[in-house]
């Protein structure tokens, strides 16, 4: 089994009120972690916000509601390495080394990419991704690591916006349609992170055309950070933008 | 260095020997391969096969990946066994865009400029003068230039190893092309075979097809396979049902086909079922004997799942069981491939094959095959048989 670090890191946002009416609670009363066991188990999400606003916290709350709930998770990391999503992790307060014996397992496409050899699979169950050009490889690649940890699956992919760098809209898009399609029949659920303001407004328009709900994120002028749930496919939702935050145990930077 | 060329094969193989054989031995030489899919599905690791078996038998081999770096190339390769380097020329595109250094003699540094991209592959073509050469993949260079200029590469790199009398294998998935194009696609192909993956109840399972394009050529219908390190691919049945009346020899057949079968009977008599591994010839399957008393019969919608074929294994001595066997065909659904073995053969008073034939109803294309599970006489060949049906081929 894994053990958590108590709860420390939670992100607060407002994704609990599916179905409630009462909007007038304050914000603290209504907060409740991200409730990814709200979030269907055969469903597509676009977490989209700029860089820095936190969509990488974003993404491993839901992890860590899900692992504590004992389900599965796959993480597709491009931009990160496995180790330094394990760090952040740790840092977030999420030992995602203990759930790596079970319920995680890593699609790394990160690694193959740099001069630094990729990291040997040990006890740890970790796929590799020769290239971020490699889209079919990808896609191939995250079905077989669903299919290890077992569907339904939570896959976390993380981000989209990378695959731009090496590919072209038009192949992405498709990429996109063909694996949530395959992965909401077969998989389970899935959420892709995606960078804003790097992108053509009718790219970001079509992303969230292809999945079936969209969280954004924001900087207000005070650099505060804010969350909506734009909306999710067959559920009803308060689109109101809420604060949100999170509590780090550890430098995120640097190492504890 | 290959100076001296050994004397060329007219066929190159798969390396899957029962494809091998009812591909006559492998593609013909020279050809054009499309290893193609519409969605993810398992191309690189039958273009790997390919180049391994090649250098297994001596050939040149020329890889061209735009994907992963050279030491990434041989040491995937390596899943399939130790890699016979020395034969094998790759040409790096990758290192470039890494921005390291390559020790390759074939390298692609601008990825932007489709004209030099062709001219380095196809020198490494001329220079090497492979037997086999995997390009890995077109939806690369698809995804980047223009496509009547992209056509032009594609048609020039096939003409460079038909010259050299090569086999040129193009992975391709098509993420960007319409129906017409794809036509193009195909039509500058000799052989297409395509690739499927459908996921059922989480269980990854792998499909290929093959049409040869000219006239007339051979076409196979959606051929299930499986990959283990170091064997390889194989062509893998899930799931070889047999079926057939109480004591007709289900139980036999099973333990002939399969080294390690294991079965649950009371009394001599099978009351679950009969399980075994069965490996023959790059065929691998798993077979399951099914019991053949009236009231096990709800087993077969639990097995009838995902039936890769069927076995009806008869008493050829007792004509009174074919209204039974008939039954039972029937049961199983008439969209299953079939073969018939007409057991016990080697006793009096055994049934011909008209009349097995007439007593089951059988379409005129079912084999019917003479066998005696006791010694394993006809249930390879039946198996054989099975696979050719479902194989298409």
């Amino acid at each position: 089994m894994i053990s958590l670090v108590p709860v420390s890191a939670q992100i607060t946002g407002a994704v609990d009120s599916y179905g409630t009416d009462d909007s007038r609670r304050t914000v603290r009363e209504r907060v409740t972690p991200i409730p990814g066991d709200a979030l269907p188990s055969h469903y597509s999400l676009l977490v989209s916000g700029p860089p820095g606003v936190g969509k990488f916290e974003f993404l491993l709350d839901l992890a860590r509601t899900w692992i504590g709930a004992g389900e599965r998770v796959v993480f597709v990391t491009l931009d990160l390495s496995p180790a330094e999503v394990r760090d952040r992790g740790l840092a977030l307060g999420l030992q995602i080394s203990e759930a790596e014996r079970n319920q995680f397992v890593f699609v790394d496409g990160y690694s193959a990419n740099g001069p630094a050899p990729t990291e040997s699979r040990g006890d740890r169950r970790a796929y590799t991704v020769s290239s971020y050009a490699n889209l079919e490889g990808i896609a191939m690649t995250l079905q077989k690591a669903a299919a290890e940890v077992g569907p339904p699956a939570r896959i976390l992919f993380y981000t989209l916006s990378t695959l731009f760098l090496h590919n072209s809209p038009p192949a992405i898009a498709k990429f996109l349609q063909i694996i949530t399609s395959r992965v909401k029949t077969s998989l389970g659920f899935i959420a892709y992170a995606v960078h804003e303001g790097v992108h053509e407004p009718t790219t970001m328009s079509l992303l969230r055309s292809l999945t079936d709900g969209v969280v954004e994120l924001r900087f207000t002028p005070d650099m505060e950070r804010e969350l909506r749930v734009h909306h999710l496919r067959g559920r009803w939702v308060d689109p109101g933008w809420r604060p949100f935050q999170w509590e780090a145990t550890a430098p995120l930077i640097g190492g504890a | 260095m290959l100076t001296t060329e050994p004397p060329k094969p007219t066929r190159l193989n798969t390396g899957i020997r029962i494809l091998d054989e009812r591909l006559g031995g492998g593609f013909e030489r020279p050809c054009a391969l499309l290893l193609f899919s519409r969605t993810p599905a398992e191309k690189r690791l039958f273009a790997e096969q390919f180049v391994m078996t090649g250098l297994r038998a001596g050939e040149p081999c020329l890889y061209v990946d735009f994907f992963r770096a050279p030491q990434l190339i041989l040491r995937e390769l390596g899943k399939f066994g130790t890699v016979e380097e020395s034969r094998l020329r790759l040409v790096d595109a990758t290192s470039a865009q890494l921005l390291i250094e390559s020790d390759q003699r074939h390298v692609i540094r601008d990825l932007t400029d489709l004209d030099g991209i062709t001219r380095t592959i196809r020198t490494a073509i001329e220079e090497t003068r492979p037997a086999r050469v995997v390009i890995d993949s077109m939806e690369f260079l698809a995804d980047r230039f223009d496509r009547d200029a992209l056509f032009r590469a594609w048609r020039e790199i096939g003409e460079a190893a038909r010259a050299v009398g090569a086999a040129v294998a193009f992975l391709f998935i098509n993420w960007t092309y319409g129906d017409a194009d794809v036509a193009r696609v195909v039509e500058m192909s000799d052989y297409v075979v395509e690739f499927q993956t459908r996921v059922r109840t989480g269980v990854v399972r792998n499909y290929l097809r093959i049409a040869a394009q000219r006239p007339g050529g051979l076409s196979t219908a959606w051929i299930p396979y499986t990959f283990k390190d170091v064997s390889g691919l194989t062509v893998y049945f899930p799931r070889i049902l047999v079926i057939g009346p109480p004591n007709a020899g289900k139980t036999t057949v099973v333990r002939a086909l399969c080294g390690n079968s294991v079965s649950v009977d009371t009394m001599g008599t099978t009351v679950a079922f009969d399980y075994g591994n069965l490996d023959l010839s790059g065929l691998e399957a798993e077979v399951i004997g099914t019991p053949g008393q009236e009231r096990f019969e709800f087993m077969f919608g639990i097995f009838a799942r995902e039936v890769s074929g069927i076995l009806l294994v008869l008493d050829a001595t007792r004509p009174e069981e074919l209204e039974r066997a008939k039954s039972l065909l029937q049961l199983v659904g008439a969209e299953s491939s079939v073969v018939v073995l007409a057991n016990k053969s080697d006793l009096p008073g055994r049934l011909d094959e008209a009349a097995i034939r007439a007593g089951l109803g059988l379409a005129a294309d079912v084999p019917v095959i003479p066998s005696v599970a006791t010694t394993g006489q006809g249930t390879k060949e039946a198996v054989l048989a099975l696979a050719q049906r479902v194989m298409g081929v």
